[in-house]
This record gives C-alpha cells, sequence and structure tokens, in this order.
C-alpha cells in the first residue's frame, strides 16, 4: 500500500489552548481510518486542517508528496462529508450532487452521467428532483456522501456524519459506508466518539485525547491490547486490576501468581492487569483463579452484565449468559492469554 | 368553543373600538377624496374631480414620480449596500461590529428631527446643493440600517458548514458566496428591500429637511398644501394608502403564499 | 472566512460620514456662536443661556414635555387592555388583530395625521357623533386636545406592539403556576403578567415619548399655525430664522431630556421590579 497523507508534528492553538499537540500520521492509499475520541480530543480539528478549513500552527501537510498547508480547500483532491451534512437547502438533490461538477464547467451530459451513477452507489436513484429538506436524515446522509464522492476525490473526510441517526439506521449506514469505501477503492478518513462504530468499520484506528495520539492500530489491537487505562477504558468495557509483573509471562495480583502472554516489563514492575468483561467464566471453586460473591445481575438480553466482587475487595464486571443471584458465591475462571498487561501511568 | 367565539365581550367591544379609532381616519381620507365638494366635512356626492385636479397638477405629478424614483433607488442601493455591510460585518472581529451597530442604532433612536437638522447642516456645510441627490442620499442612510437588521439574523442562523462545503466541492470563496451564502440570506434581503421601500416612500421629516431647489415627495407636499382646504391631499393620501397597503400585503402574505405552493408542489410528487 | 471582511468598509466609511459627522455638526455648533463658521470654532455657551432665560421657550419646553406626557400615559391606559386582548386572543385571530395594529404604522403618519383635520373641525364627524349622544359640539381643533388626539393617533401602535410582545414572550407556564397556588385571576395579573410584561411597557413608553416629544408636524396640522412644540422652535431655527447654533443647541436640550427621562423610566422598572 502507498502512502498518500503523511502529517508530522501537527499543533494547533485556539486562544491559548492547545488543540493538538504534535501528532504525526500516514495514512495509506484506499484506507479506512478512523480518528477516535472524546469531543475536545482535536480529532475534527486534525479533519479540518486536512479539509484545508484551518491552518496548523506548526507541522507539514504532505499530501501525494506535496506539502498542501497553504493549499486552500477548493484546491484539494480531497472532498468533506459534513457534521449534519451542510446540503445546500436551496437546491434540490440532483444540484446538490451536481454543484461541484458545475463548477468545474463539465458538459452537461457528463455531469447527468456522473450524477446518475453516484445516486445508484448511494441507493437514491429516482431522488434527483426531491428538495433536500424533504428528505429524512438517512437520505440526507447518503446525498452528502454522493455529493462529495461525485468529485471523485482521493480522500473523503466525514465529520461524525452517523452522529444525527438513529441507532438502527446508524448500523445500517455503518455497513453501507463500509461497502462504499471498499467500491469506490479511495481513502476514507472518519470522525467519531462511538469506539463501536470504529470498531467496525476501520482499517486503523487513531485514538486521541486531549491533542495527543494515544495509540494507533488495527481495531483488534487496540481492543485486545490497549496500550494504557485510557485506550482500555475508552474502547469497550474493562475490568483493569494492579499488578506486579514477576517476571516475562508471569504476573501477581489478587495475591496470586498467573500466567501471561506479555513480556519486556523489568522485573517487579508494576503494572496494570486488564481483563475484558467477557473474557471471564464462571467456574467451579476448584478450577477457580479468583473466588467472588455476586453484587449485582443486570440483564442485558444477550448476556448478563453481572457485577462480582472478590474476596480481596476488588469489584469486577463480567459479560456472561449464565444466570446468577444475588448473594452467589462463584468462581471466576480467565486464560493466559485474556490478560492484557500494561505500563502503569 | 364555537358558542364562546360568537359570544359578544368586552373585549370585542374593545378592539373593535380601538380598530374603528385607527380605520376610521383611513376611511374617512378615502371616502373624501370621492367628495364632489369642497368640504372636508360634508359628503356631498361621488366625484373624481380630485383625483382629475390631482393627475392635471404638475407639482402633484411631480411629487409623486420623485416619491416613486427616490424610494425605487434607495431601496436597490441601500439593499445592496446593506447585505454587503452584513456580511463583512458579520465576519469582522468585535470592535468594527459594536462600532457599526451602535452607529446604525443612531438614526433609528433618535428623533427623527435630530437625524434630520444633522444632514442639513452637513449639506450645507460641503456645500452640496440641497434638492434630489440630497434627499437621495439620506434615504440611503436611513434606510440601510433597516436593511441590515432585517439580514444579520439570517446571516447568524445560516450553518457556518454551508460555506466551507462550498469551498470543499471546488467553489472560490466569492463563488461560494454568491452560490450557497447569498441564496440563503434571499428572504431576509426581500423583506429588508420592502422595509426600505416603504420607510423611503413615507419619509417626510428628514426629506422636509434636506430638500431644496423645489424637489418635493408626496409627504413635503401634503404639509405644505394642508395649510389650505384642498381636497386633492385626499387623493394623493389615498393613493398612499392603496400603495402601502399592497407592499404590505406582499410582505406579510408573499412567505405564506411561497411556502403553501412548495408544500403543493411537495404533495404532487 | 476573514477574506469578506473588507465587505463592511465601504459602510463603515459611509456611516461615519452621514451618520457620525452630522452628530458631531450638531453639537460643535450648539458651541459655537451663531453665524460663525464651525472651522473658526469660537466656543459658547449662550446659545444654551439664551434659552433657559426666554420663558417663550422654557414655556414651550413644558408644554411639550406635558403633551407628550399626557400622549404616553393614555397610550398606555388604553394600548394595555388592547395588547392583552390580542395576546390572549386565539390562533388566527392574534395574528389578524397583529396585522391589523401594525398596517397604519406603515402608512405615511402626515397622511394620517391630516385626516383629523375634518374629523375634529367643528362641524366633522367626531362632533356628529358627540352630537348623537346629546353633546354639544366642541371646539376640537387647534388646542392641546387635537394635537394629543394625533400623537395617541400616530403612536399608541407601537406601545400596543411592544406589551403585546412582552406578553407572548412570557411563559403561560408561570401564570398556571401562580393559578395553581391558589391565586385568582386580578391577582395573577399583578402578581405575575402585569410584573413580567414591564419591559414591553418601558419600551413602549421609549416609543411613544420620543416621538411624541420631537414631533412637529402633528402640532403644526392639528395645533394650527401658532401652536408651538418644541419641534416646532427647531423647526423654525433651522427653516425660517436659519439661526443653526441656537437650533443645535434646542436639539441637544431636548436629546439630553430625552435621555433623563429613559433613564428614570429604567430606574423606575428596576426598582419596581426589585420590590415586586
Amino acid at each position: 500500500m502507498k502512502k498518500l497523507i503523511e502529517l508530522t508534528g501537527i499543533t494547533k492553538d485556539f486562544d491559548g489552548q492547545r488543540v493538538l499537540d504534535g501528532v504525526s500520521l500516514d495514512i495509506m492509499e484506499n484506507e479506512f481510518v478512523t480518528l477516535l475520541g472524546p469531543s475536545g480530543c482535536g480529532k475534527t480539528t486534525l479533519l479540518r486542517i486536512l479539509g484545508g478549513f484551518l491552518e496548523q500552527d506548526s507541522g507539514t501537510v504532505v499530501f501525494d508528496g506535496q506539502e498542501i498547508s497553504k493549499l486552500p480547500p477548493n484546491k484539494r483532491e480531497i472532498n468533506t462529508v459534513f457534521q449534519r451534512y451542510a446540503l445546500f437547502p436551496h437546491l434540490n438533490v440532483f444540484d446538490n450532487i451536481a454543484f461541484g461538477l458545475h463548477l468545474k464547467k463539465l458538459p452537461k451530459a457528463v455531469i447527468r452521467e456522473k450524477v446518475t451513477g453516484v445516486l445508484k452507489l448511494v441507493g437514491l436513484s429516482g431522488f434527483e428532483k426531491r428538495h433536500v429538506n424533504q428528505m429524512s436524515g438517512g437520505q440526507q446522509q447518503r446525498v452528502a456522501i454522493a455529493r462529495a464522492l461525485v468529485n471523485e476525490p482521493k480522500v473523503l473526510l466525514l465529520d461524525e456524519p452517523l452522529g444525527a441517526l438513529d441507532l438502527k439506521l446508524r448500523k445500517e449506514m455503518q455497513r453501507e459506508l463500509k461497502k462504499i469505501q471498499q467500491e469506490v477503492g479511495i481513502t476514507f478518513v472518519f470522525v467519531t466518539h462511538d469506539q463501536e462504530e470504529a470498531l467496525t468499520m476501520s482499517d486503523k484506528v487513531v485514538v486521541m485525547r486531549d491533542g495527543v495520539i494515544q495509540q494507533l492500530g488495527t481495531p483488534v489491537d487496540i481492543y485486545n491490547e490497549p496500550k494504557n487505562r485510557y485506550v482500555a477504558e475508552f474502547i469497550g468495557e474493562s475490568n483493569i486490576v494492579d499488578g506486579v509483573m514477576l517476571r516475562d509471562y508471569e504476573v501477581s495480583f489478587e495475591g496470586r501468581t498467573f500466567e501471561c502472554e506479555d513480556a519486556g516489563f523489568a522485573p517487579n514492575e508494576e503494572v496494570e492487569v486488564v481483563i475484558r468483561p467477557e473474557d471471564l467464566e464462571i467456574t467451579t471453586p476448584e478450577r477457580a483463579c479468583i473466588m467472588g460473591t455476586v453484587r449485582s445481575v443486570l440483564f442485558k438480553g444477550v448476556h448478563y452484565e453481572t457485577m462480582v466482587e472478590s474476596d480481596s475487595g476488588i469489584v469486577y464486571n463480567m459479560a456472561t449468559t449464565d444466570r446468577t443471584e444475588v448473594g452467589d458465591r462463584i468462581g471466576l475462571w480467565f486464560g493466559p492469554d485474556e490478560l492484557h498487561i500494561m505500563k502503569k501511568g | 368553543m364555537k358558542q364562546k367565539n360568537k359570544r359578544i365581550t368586552p373585549g370585542k367591544i374593545y378592539m373593535t373600538l380601538i380598530l374603528a379609532f385607527f380605520y376610521l381616519p383611513i376611511v374617512y381620507t378615502v371616502v373624501f377624496s370621492f367628495n364632489s365638494t369642497k368640504s372636508l366635512t360634508h359628503f356631498k356626492g361621488f366625484s373624481l374631480k380630485w383625483y382629475e385636479k390631482m393627475f392635471a397638477s404638475s407639482s402633484m405629478m411631480d411629487s409623486i414620480i420623485t416619491t416613486f424614483v427616490i424610494a425605487i433607488l434607495a431601496t436597490v442601493i441601500s439593499t445592496v449596500l446593506g447585505t454587503i455591510a452584513a456580511i463583512g460585518m458579520f465576519r469582522s472581529g468585535r470592535r468594527l461590529r459594536a462600532y457599526v451597530t451602535q452607529v446604525n442604532d443612531l438614526p433609528m433612536m433618535n428623533p427623527e428631527i435630530v437625524t434630520a437638522i444633522g444632514l442639513l447642516m452637513f449639506f450645507a456645510t460641503l456645500k452640496i446643493e440641497k434638492g434630489f441627490v440630497t434627499m437621495l442620499l439620506a434615504h440611503i442612510m436611513f434606510c440601510t440600517p433597516y436593511v441590515m437588521l432585517s439580514i444579520t439574523p439570517k446571516l447568524r442562523s445560516l450553518d457556518p458548514n454551508l460555506m466551507d462545503a462550498a469551498l470543499d466541492l471546488g467553489a472560490t470563496p466569492w463563488q461560494a458566496l454568491l452560490r450557497v451564502v447569498v441564496p440563503q440570506l434571499t428572504p431576509g434581503i426581500v423583506s429588508g428591500a420592502l422595509v426600505a421601500f416603504t420607510m423611503s416612500f413615507d419619509d417626510f421629516i428628514i426629506s422636509y429637511f434636506v430638500t431644496g431647489n423645489g424637489v418635493s415627495n408626496i409627504s413635503i407636499l401634503v404639509y405644505t398644501m394642508s395649510k389650505r382646504v384642498n381636497p386633492s391631499i385626499n387623493a394623493i393620501s389615498s393613493l398612499v394608502v392603496l400603495i402601502i397597503t399592497v407592499v404590505m400585503i406582499a410582505i406579510n402574505v408573499i412567505p405564506i403564499v411561497r411556502d403553501k405552493v412548495i408544500k403543493r408542489k411537495e404533495e404532487v410528487k | 472566512m476573514k477574506q469578506f471582511r473588507s465587505m463592511s468598509y465601504p459602510y463603515v466609511v459611509w456611516i461615519t460620514v452621514l451618520i457620525v459627522v452630522p452628530m458631531l455638526l450638531i453639537v460643535g455648533y450648539a458651541f459655537t456662536v451663531n453665524g460663525t463658521d464651525l472651522l473658526d470654532f469660537q466656543f459658547t455657551l449662550d446659545n444654551f443661556q439664551k434659552f433657559f432665560q426666554d420663558t417663550v421657550f422654557l414655556e414651550v419646553l413644558i408644554r411639550s414635555l406635558r403633551v407628550a406626557l399626557i400622549t404616553t400615559v393614555l397610550c398606555l391606559l388604553l394600548g394595555y387592555p388592547a395588547a392583552y386582548i390580542i395576546a390572549n386572543a386565539l390562533g388566527k385571530n392574534k395574528f389578524v388583530l397583529i396585522m391589523l395594529v401594525t398596517l397604519p404604522t406603515w402608512i405615511n403618519m402626515l397622511v394620517r395625521t391630516y385626516a383629523w383635520v375634518g374629523i375634529l373641525q367643528k362641524d366633522g364627524l367626531l362632533n356628529a357623533v358627540l352630537g348623537f349622544f346629546g353633546i354639544a359640539p366642541l371646539e376640537l381643533m387647534y388646542t392641546d386636545t387635537a394635537v394629543i388626539i394625533g400623537m395617541v393617533y400616530n403612536f399608541i401602535p407601537f406601545m400596543i406592539l411592544q406589551i403585546y410582545t412582552a406578553l407572548t414572550k412570557m411563559d403561560h407556564a408561570l401564570i398556571e403556576a401562580a393559578a395553581d397556588l391558589g391565586a385568582n385571576r386580578v391577582m395573577c395579573f399583578l402578581k405575575v403578567t402585569f410584573p413580567l410584561s414591564l419591559p414591553g411597557v418601558i419600551s413602549g413608553i421609549t416609543l411613544v415619548f420620543l416621538p411624541a416629544v420631537s414631533s412637529f408636524f402633528i402640532p403644526k396640522l392639528l395645533g394650527g399655525g401658532s401652536y408651538m412644540l418644541i419641534g416646532n422652535v427647531i423647526e423654525s431655527q433651522f427653516l425660517t430664522v436659519g439661526n443653526w447654533s441656537f437650533g443645535s443647541a434646542i436639539s441637544l436640550i431636548m436629546a439630553v431630556i430625552i435621555m433623563i427621562s429613559m433613564y428614570i423610566t429604567r430606574r423606575v422598572d428596576k426598582n419596581g421590579g426589585e420590590n415586586a
């Protein structure tokens, strides 16, 4: 895969407040990259710098081998799907989508052909004459995507595009977006605060906090091997327990020593151990790694969210299909590959 | 509910009296413009002679033409000027914005006579001959703040991403402004223009102080003629009432009709 | 998009020249010896002295204030019930009523004032109506009464519209809450509705008092040629006598009086608000 965008040392201040602090990031061709983080983490600012709506205070933006920091948005081969879509309310669907093509002064027939094509791609064939205000949120979303894609950009930027949709529609659009990205074969840079959305769609997830990249990797990596407590807590539920790394592949917590698959820590280094709720199993006292008492049980549909307090007083959140009652004494079991060790801090 | 609506309440009587107070003088003027005698108090019979006199009087016709020409020019110029200024001001720094807002408030908040004498002395000091040009400049001056007042809220409610979206799709800033921002402002621009038109069309005090060389608009003419009884004033007044009523109905009804037409189009689809 | 900033610059120049400079001219001339050019400015307070030492001018000032005050009070007393009725009207009626109140304000004031010349004549419509009730014809034209009728007629819509706006902005739940807490309709009005509509009353008073105190064509048309209010004095100083300095000084005095009355009105509102 070829490198398409290279961000180096991007820093941006707003009114003395540092929003981006030395962000460096490579984006490949045909990659689905998600910038993930809570509001105020700088993800939208980074996207706007890529789109050309903001200029960074320092650092470089190289696109296809060229430094483009001074290039205005209308000169970039990048298009954006805006938050709340920003469709032009005075134009119908066709004219919204054809906006960029009209500006390029393409022949009418070509414009018609391209618009028809892209409408088919987003599943809105026959909606050309519709007024954008008469469309549902999901349809407006598709128009916004079509309007950007029809210009055949090399990169599509999407700023929380699914934020305004209800849950069911959001799931549907997630699949659809992924499909469209694979069909057109261009790079998508997607901004969201929804970790599940990030994990479902992306090739690469960039977790950000306070203008700094915390971790960068595939969804599986990020989920299974969070680099720090922040990432672990942001990506899904997790139990984080203080422990000591006795030596490679051996960690001690809850007053016991467990086998694990992590290495490279100093002997007796204090660490944090991450166990995902779905990795905890209920078992018999003989087989148990930890013994505990059930404190609460919430039915969640597919599973029960069960809180178990261990004998040493640590509360574990577990997702299990086994039904227990509050007050039950149960054993918890996990395998060596289900423990993930992080540096403390 | 229906029964309640039909009942005569003190409130209804009161509103009827108030509205009678508002409209009786206007109706009175229109009725007496058709009076066959010179009397302002006794209606002796229907006649169009005061209208004939109005059309025959060159000073009356001149004032009508002046009023229209000034109103149309002032509307066009103040609408263009106000739109440009409102957009520019919206993008400007806080201090410039505060200055413009406060200065704009002056002619709207000051007694009109104060604005009028200020302009009179200004034109005289600069040795600009009082007449058509000074009246036009003054009208543009007091109309533009009203135009801006009706555009600024539209600018504020504009989705800031629309401008970005246009740039993103390849528009230059000017193209984005003309193709995306201005069309969004159109309702505000139109109502601003209509307000400017009525303000200019109706103006008396400022026009009266800054005019000269025998240039009069309808108001000035009515004022100078009112010293003697002349029912042609009623004729010209009725004309004013008619024009302003039409403009006001246009302001209030056009948006409603437009919405209905759009809705119908939607239903057809 | 800072590139559009420059679009406001022509207008900034325009208002500075056509609004700010004329205002400064008024101040400048008010303190200049009459008949001299502003360029060779000679400071003087004579213009103000002349005004306050001449009983004729002081009488005019007092008459202007009295007429404006009576007009404002009448507009408030007549306008408040009307605004209240409109604010409580239902759906379409409300829209129609507000249209009917607004429409006359857009029609030339001069034209509407002139209509009263016929109505107020001794053998005019008003006396005919009064005669119907057995009241002898009144001499109305060229009196304070005629001027006040003309002013109330011209300015009352502003009062109604301001109070109406304040009343409709009010959260209806507050009245329901008051009723829920045991207040009867009169108490609801006195303790909730009226205090909350005060901002509208204040701006209504401003919008009536300001044009009333400075009006000059209403007194001219309905009060006659020798009836003088402060607006008429300013008019004659500029258009007949040609004494710009004295005219400017009177305008400044009027502006200061208006500012003081507005200040007092707001203060009264504030204190009233605190007590309530």
